[in-house]
């Protein structure tokens, strides 16, 4: 069964009284353990359809379905538990808090959940990406590839079945970005994790098991390996 | 407008109106910190300058005055006016009279109408009021030779021809009202007679208060000249002074109360201070990049300079333009409160009228924007010195203050060092100069200190937090280290509020615990006679004799205690001078010396030679000793008095002599007793000797008020409490600004890191996380604020107790600590900084995650 499933998602967005469609009828399905990559221009509803696919956005019409779970029907509890327990997000900015070290930005989301032995989970993450001995370190102590490495071992922390990542090479250099998406590679094959994410580059797109193309909105493309 | 105006009126102005409750409460701050500053000052010009209101504009334009203790023999009048000069001699009775169904006690004026009818000085408030007291319509001519008339204001609501009756001294008198003139509302108001009738109300024979001269206008001699030729003919106890004399004494008694309220008044505007820093702060800090982009355009430092000052004259002239308005009506119950406090512990008065002159309204609006510009000039000065490319390479991320621990903390002991060596330094000219700068060392010591003790109590607290309180505190705790500057100036406004309320809850409690135990030693007597009458410090009707001696041979009656009060002046300021029977062996004396010495030695001495106790506020004011000699003017002439002790007297802060009753009756003939203590043999049945009393007195006609020393004693502290009114509600006005500030920087910090609140809904948090946190961050600000006040509040109150309180008014408070009464305080503070935190939790929790991350 699909872990992420979009059903002919419409989405429109209001900008002074005008309406906008950020999406238009969109139908796409994941499977544990697989890789998408979807691109496109800026504009062309990539992260609209990450935010639908994490539960943090209603779609105007259509359906999305995460673990089989129908987003629009759930309230906001329900909507928080699920992306607790199900998906992991990695950013552009990798959007880490400043205030926490980087061991206390790997467990945030375990504690917010709740959960015991936070602590050593996170250490575990943090050396599964290839940062042990770095977790006290404040973020802006760390490189950038080192804060995206935080940011993926934060997205993963819990063990979701799905994980979003918004352009998370875009503000690397290239060889950076290269190994964060082997590193994304090998955990999404590793956890049998749902991967979907938004890219603007090649490279990055090249590694993925499919790779969907954005145009206005609408899905134009659709390429398995 | 100029094109800089339109662009300081887009990029400056317009954002306030962005964040509507966050300006208006900066705003509100300002507004309030000025209203409270301008009704203080209205307040005390209506309450301390209307002393004079009745007896002085009774008196008109006059040069000198006659006084001395226990009146001014009558006969002084005969010989200046027979003195070959042609200067008006207006002879005058003064006293006090509670009118029977008002309850209200007003002047009472003797003079000698028929004698001035025709030439009197324009005596009322209103120069056209007296002619309206002979105005042919209202009353006669003859009216004014008879024992029953009386003049009165229209305040009294009365007409010609109505009875009034009057309780003056232990007796209801009754009066046919004569005339009525305007007395502006009451506030001018006296009951006026000839002075005969007065003389005969009061009880007084062969004497006059106060004898007025006018010299001619126009003549050639000099003042002194003419102070020569009266003094010639009086006696030496008889003082002689400008006309006014009294009431400058009493302005100046009045000025320390004044002043230490006046500078009360200004921490709800330093706390305001605060705020207002912390505003343009977080203006530069959102404005990084702005201010870089318009360098780098041609902006020169000063023009950055000069908008952020403008920016903080926008919202600081708005609220000083709210506040004086807000002033002038919270003036209007300040009045009341302070007028309590002025007839509790100085003399009677009856607040004025509050004015609002364009000059204190000016002031006040200057004040307001004074201290607006002074707290803006660090963060905006910071603004424009940034480097372009520093200040657009840091963006929008809030800068944190480099604290260098050991520095600030270093400096912060070398303050607190300076504060404790000023503290102990003595007055400038009756003024606890020194105090109030110790005072603000202290306060400027903490505010240097509070970054390194938030940071250090965040770092170390943080985790403890989240494992007791959860992950939410964990990330307001850091968060609120992250911020450091921002919160820090929140701690410093909040926690100087607190400290405040701590050192005067402190001062106060201490000096209420001092006066209860004082009362305990000072008040022997089962029951407490005085006649019935409006209380006040600076009056003493009498009890007459024959009641008082019919009082001892009642059944049940084990012995009483006359006392009787004057009003003197000493060395230029007004004092008490009282008498009280020492003789009586069933009487146990336990007066508190400040010598140590028992109070049976003291007694002795007083009993048997020329000797006198003071209390301890005269002894300050005057430098006056134990063992020292005094002089006092007693009736015609001068006697010299040895100070046998000091002793503590919290009662009033005019100072006391005491001396005994039978060496004060060679002086002062009058043998009527202001006050009577009771005391109830072993085994009488108290209420039952009460009983006894009162139908004496029925039988006497006298009109007293009888209390049981419990009762004497519970309304003391009613009394106290009353007058410390004004100062709670100070403390009160400078903590709800502080909470304010909180409110609104609150709301502030959660627009700044909606970003941070959107990514925490991304990784799982709950709108009820979110709530708890910004909650926390509210609560963590009030404990620390609490914690800083409560360690600053303490050695704030001894500063108070023992310097300023000390140095202002000389009583001696016993440290005691009101625990309750602060715990209770700080916990509501506490409690309502949470709440402060209610609506910019609403405002995070309806942040919409999915815009806020992508902002960027």
């Amino acid at each position: 069964m699909a872990l992420v499933e979009l059903r002919n998602v419409i989405k429109d967005y209001d900008s002074n009284g005008e309406k906008i469609r950020a999406l238009g009828g969109v139908s796409l399905a994941i499977e544990p353990g697989e890789f998408v990559a979807i691109v496109g221009r800026s504009g062309c509803g990539k992260s609209t359809l990450l935010n639908l696919a994490g539960a943090m956005d209603f779609p105007t019409g259509g359906e999305v379905l995460i673990d089989g779970q129908i987003t629009s029907a759930a309230g906001d509890s329900t909507l928080t538990e699920l992306r607790r327990e199900k998906v992991g997000f990695v950013f552009q900015s990798f959007q880490l808090l400043h205030t926490l070290s980087a061991v206390e930005n790997v467990e945030l989301p375990l504690l917010l959940a709740g959960r015991d032995s936070a602590r050593q989970t996170a250490a575990d993450r943090l050396s599964a990406v290839e940062l042990a001995g770095l977790e006290n370190r404040m973020p802006h102590q760390l490189s950038g590839g080192q804060m995206q490495r935080v940011g993926i071992a934060r997205a993963l922390v819990h063990s979701p079945k799905i994980l979003l990542a918004d352009e998370p090479t875009g503000n690397l250099d290239n060889t950076t970005g290269a190994r964060i998406m082997e590193l994304l590679v090998r955990l999404t094959r590793e956890n049998q994790t749902a991967t979907l994410m938004a890219t603007h580059s090649p490279e990055a797109a090249a590694v993925a098991d499919v790779v969907v193309t954005m145009r206005d909105g609408k899905v134009v493309d659709i390429k398995r390996k | 407008m100029s094109g800089r105006l339109k662009l300081f009126w887009r990029l400056m102005v317009k954002p306030l109106g962005r964040e509507p409750v966050r300006t208006t409460l900066t705003i509100a701050a300002v507004a309030l910190g000025v209203a409270v500053v301008l009704a203080m000052d209205l307040a005390g010009d209506a309450a301390t300058g209307s002393f004079h209101s009745s007896l002085e504009t009774l008196s008109g334009q006059q040069d000198f005055e006659i006084t001395a203790a226990g009146g001014v023999p009558e006969e002084i009048v005969g010989k200046l006016a027979e003195l070959p000069y042609d200067w008006r001699i207006t002879p005058r009775i003064e006293g006090f009279a509670l009118v029977a169904d008002s309850k209200r006690a007003l002047p009472l004026v003797g003079l000698d109408l028929i004698g001035v009818a025709g030439r009197i000085p324009l005596p009322l408030t209103k120069p056209e009021a007296l002619d309206k007291i002979f105005d042919a319509n209202q009353s006669s001519f003859e009216d004014l030779a008879k024992q029953d008339s009386v003049w009165v204001g229209q305040s009294l609501n009365k007409t010609c021809g109505d009875a009034l009756e009057l309780l003056v001294n232990d007796r209801a008198l009754t009066f046919t009202v004569r005339g009525v003139y305007p007395d502006d509302a009451g506030t001018g108001s006296a009951i006026l007679m000839d002075m005969a009738v007065a003389q005969a109300a009061l009880g007084i024979t062969g004497r006059v208060d106060r004898i007025f001269i006018r010299i001619p206008r126009g003549a050639t001699n000099s003042l002194d000249e003419w102070q020569r030729r009266a003094q010639q003919v009086l006696p030496q106890g008889v003082q002689l002074r400008a006309a006014g004399a009294s009431t400058d004494e009493n302005r100046k008694m009045l000025a320390a109360f004044r002043w230490n309220l006046r500078l009360l008044s200004y921490i709800a505007l330093i706390v305001g201070a605060f705020l207002i820093y912390n505003t343009i702060s977080v203006s530069v800090v959102r404005r990084r990049a702005e201010i870089g982009i318009a360098r780098a355009f041609g902006a020169s430092r000063l023009q950055v300079l000069l908008a952020f000052l403008l920016e903080a004259a926008v919202i600081g002239g708005a609220g000083a333009l709210l506040g004086v308005p807000l002033g002038r009506f919270l003036a209007t119950s300040a009045v009341k409160l302070m007028g309590n406090t002025v007839n509790a512990l100085y003399l009677s008065s009856r607040p004025g009228e509050i004015t609002l002159d364009p000059t204190s309204a000016f002031l006040a609006f200057f004040t307001g924007l004074f201290v607006t510009l002074v707290s803006a000039w660090s963060p905006a000065r910071e603004a424009a010195t940034s480097a372009p490319v520093e200040a657009m390479a840091r963006g929008r991320v809030e800068h944190s203050v480099r604290v260098n621990k050991t520095l600030a903390l270093g400096g912060a002991a070398a303050l607190a060092l300076l504060a404790a060596a000023m503290s102990r330094l003595p007055p400038v000219g009756g003024k606890p100069a020194f105090g109030y700068c110790a005072a603000l060392l202290l306060v400027a010591a903490s505010v240097i200190a509070i970054p390194a003790f938030t940071d250090a109590i965040m770092r170390i607290s943080s985790r403890i937090f989240s494992r007791l309180l959860g992950v939410e505190v964990l990330l307001a705790s850091r968060s609120l280290a992250g911020s450091l500057r921002r919160t820090s100036t929140l701690v410093a406004a909040l926690s100087t509020a607190v400290a405040m309320m701590t050192a005067v809850g402190i001062m106060v409690g201490s000096f209420r615990q001092t006066v209860v135990l004082w009362m305990a030693s000072e008040l022997p007597a089962d029951l407490y006679l005085r006649p019935a009458g409006s209380p006040a410090t600076d009056q003493h009707p009498t009890i007459s004799l024959g009641f008082s001696d019919q009082l001892a041979k009642l059944p049940g009656v084990l012995a009483i205690q006359r006392l009787r009060g004057y009003e003197i002046s000493y060395e230029g300021k007004p004092a008490t001078l009282a008498s009280v029977e020492l003789d009586d062996s069933h009487i146990e004396h336990s007066s508190d010396f400040l010598s140590g010495s028992s109070a049976e030695s003291v007694l002795a001495e007083l009993r048997e030679k020329n000797a006198v106790i003071v209390s301890e506020p005269f002894s300050y004011k005057h430098g006056v000793r134990r063992r020292d000699i005094i002089q006092l003017a007693l009736g015609e002439s001068r006697a010299t008095f040895r100070v046998a002790d000091v002793y503590y007297d919290y009662a009033s802060e005019r100072g006391m002599i005491l001396m005994d009753r039978n060496v004060l009756l060679n002086y002062l003939p009058d043998p009527a007793p202001s006050n009577i203590a009771v005391f109830i043999s072993p085994g009488a049945n108290p209420a039952n000797v009460r009983a006894e009393i009162e139908r004496a007195a029925d039988r006497a006609s006298a009109r007293i008020l009888v209390f049981a020393n419990s009762d004497l004693r519970m309304q003391a502290v009613q009394i106290f409490d009353r007058t410390f009114a004004i100062t709670y509600a100070l403390e009160a006005i400078a903590v709800f600004v502080a909470i304010m500030g909180v409110a609104g920087a609150l709301l502030a910090l959660v627009i700044d890191r909606r970003r941070e609140l959107g990514l925490l809904r991304y990784l799982g948090a709950s709108s009820g996380q979110l709530r708890k946190m910004i909650l926390a961050e509210a609560g963590l600000l009030g404990l620390l604020s609490n914690i800083a006040g409560l360690c600053l509040g303490i050695f704030l109150s001894l500063i108070l107790i023992f310097v300023i309180n000390k140095q202002s008014f000389g009583w001696t408070i016993r440290l005691h600590w009101p625990i309750a009464v602060i715990l209770s305080g700080t916990s509501l503070i506490w409690l309502a900084t949470v709440l402060a935190g209610w609506y910019p939790a609403r405002i995070a929790v309806r942040l919409n995650p999915v815009e806020v991350i992508h902002e960027d």
